[in-house]
């Protein structure tokens, strides 16, 4: 088996379909919708469209989860003894095993919101992150940057869980929210520990994040006002070793990005 | 009622630990970077495999092994210091040139339509061989000088036999037709050939017979 699997190499079943992210942030209908003055667009239960929503986010979590695995995994095996300490494989190895039960989670909880496998297209952001060159990227890439936008996911669904009445979802959430934090902080520790005496290696490793933060803060997709469905989970990224300067650039980044995205579209927001 | 400064023996009745073991402490280290050595091949191999297979079952259970093998290797490489190899590197190594072969030969198949290949190599070759390993080592030490080694052991095998009849389920779920039948006994046969030209996953003596093993150490008490 080589080193480094590229995306389109990622193994599914019959029922995936595949897209690219970049179309379908592209695709001109996104405008229209855009333009469509809905109110807040927090993942409430009143709104009209939440529960196809929530059943849309819900199977996007599943691919993140299924992606989360096999980038962990492929972490554990692109790089020899000499590269990467034992103690980060070891890291790696434990987050495979709790992603393969976030797969498992997430596929009862799609089920049960009434979605299944491929009702949804799958796009494989997550784990291009996963293959960067560099271990400490993919640290920063993937554990700080996507597993943080989990995070913030896994709570935005929780709060819908309690907001909704199902203690379903909002008890599976919040043992997956546990997990996350988890290994937000093993990206945060190891970024530390690797780059001590590295100042200039770190900076490349954060502006790696910043990037990736950036374009999944997807035009107004995550952030901290009522125009963003997926809210920034403060204390819990402060429990996985953010500063509050970090979530205070993020928050930053995240008003840039939707900023942009409405330039683009053309909203005038009077 | 029983007289407290009545002397008692130091072993209840029923208490029939013995000393010594087969192996000395530098043999048991040897050994047990063996087995951290081949536990750490064995979790990365499941570890990037997970992406290449499209069975959704299968994925999810290469994840949660791959897990349970890099505990293992945790467990044997803070076992190493206790056995006087501070720098656990050192010992962590493959027994001889043929067990590389064999990982080599375990972790070539990569292609999404290969999960049986991948399947047979780890739960019916080097998993029945690990178990093995274990259980010899397990069964010939001492359960008073080298409790700690048996402790793992013991947790180790659990682990070792639940995956093994996990994976051979779905082997067996996946295998249904006579040419899937001999694809996974080539791969078998191949494999096998490997691992039995490195002697076992502690090469020569894995198992007992010509070992090549020092003398055991400490005195008969029995
Ligand atoms: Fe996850
Ligand atoms: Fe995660």
């Amino acid at each position: 088996m080589k080193k480094i699997l590229p995306p389109e190499e990622l193994a599914r079943d019959a029922r995936f379909v595949r897209v690219n992210i970049q179309d379908t942030i592209a695709d001109p209908r996104q405008a229209k919708v855009s333009e469509r003055n809905t109110g807040s667009a927090k993942l409430e239960p009143d709104r009209p469209a939440a529960a196809d929503r929530a059943r849309q986010l819900m199977h996007g979590i599943f691919m993140g989860e299924v992606q989360a695995l096999e980038g962990a995994g492929r972490t554990t095996f692109d790089f020899t003894d000499e590269e990467v300490p034992f103690q980060l494989k070891l890291d790696m190895a434990r987050q495979s095993w709790d992603e393969s039960r976030h797969c498992e989670i997430s596929v009862k909880l799609a089920e049960h919101m009434g979605t299944e496998i491929g009702e949804f297209a799958e796009a494989t952001f997550l784990y291009e992150a996963a293959c960067a060159p560099d271990a400490l990227l993919r640290l920063t890439g993937v554990n700080r940057a996507l597993e943080g936008l989990a995070i913030d996911v896994f709570n935005t669904m929780k709060l819908f869980g309690d907001h909704s009445g199902d203690p379903v979802l909002a008890a599976c959430e919040d043992w997956m929210l546990a997990d996350e934090v988890t290994h937000v902080k093993m990206g945060s520790d190891w970024l530390r520990r690797l780059t001590e005496n590295d100042p200039e290696r770190r900076e490349l490793a954060l502006e790696f994040q910043r990037t990736v933060d950036k374009l999944f803060s997807l035009g107004g997709f995550r952030g901290e006002t009522d125009d963003n469905p997926i809210q920034l989970a403060r204390r819990f990224r402060e429990l996985a070793g953010f500063s509050t300067e970090e979530i205070d650039e993020l928050s930053e980044v995240t008003a840039e990005a939707q900023a942009e995205a409405e330039a683009a579209a053309g909203v005038n927001k009077s | 009622m029983s007289e407290p400064r009545q002397p008692r023996a130091a072993f209840a009745p029923w208490d029939r630990r013995e000393l010594p073991g087969i192996f000395g402490v530098e043999e048991t280290a040897r050994r047990v970077g063996n087995y951290k050595w081949i536990e750490m091949r064995l979790f990365e191999a499941l570890g990037g495999w997970v992406a290449t297979v499209p069975e959704l079952d299968v994925k999810l259970v290469l994840g949660r092994h791959c897990y349970h093998h890099a505990w293992h290797s945790e467990l044997w490489d803070k076992r190493l210091p206790e056995l006087r190899e501070m720098k656990t590197d050192r010992l962590t190594l493959p027994p001889n040139d043929e067990m590389i072969a064999f990982v080599d030969a375990l972790r070539e198949p990569e292609a999404p339509e290969l999960t049986i290949e991948k399947l047979v190599g780890v739960y019916r070759v080097l998993l029945p061989h690990k178990i093995a390993a274990y259980t010899y080592h397990q069964n010939g030490s001492s359960r008073i000088t080298d409790a700690p080694t048996i402790r793992s052991f013991g947790f180790i095998l659990q682990d070792e036999l639940e995956d093994w009849r996990e994976g051979e389920m779905l082997l067996q779920s996946l295998i249904e037709t006579p040419d899937e039948v001999e694809r996974a006994a080539n791969r078998q046969r191949e494999l096998e050939k490997l691992i039995v030209a490195a002697g076992g996953i502690a090469g020569p003596g894995t198992i007992g017979g010509e070992t090549g093993v020092p003398a055991p150490e400490g005195v008969a008490v029995g």
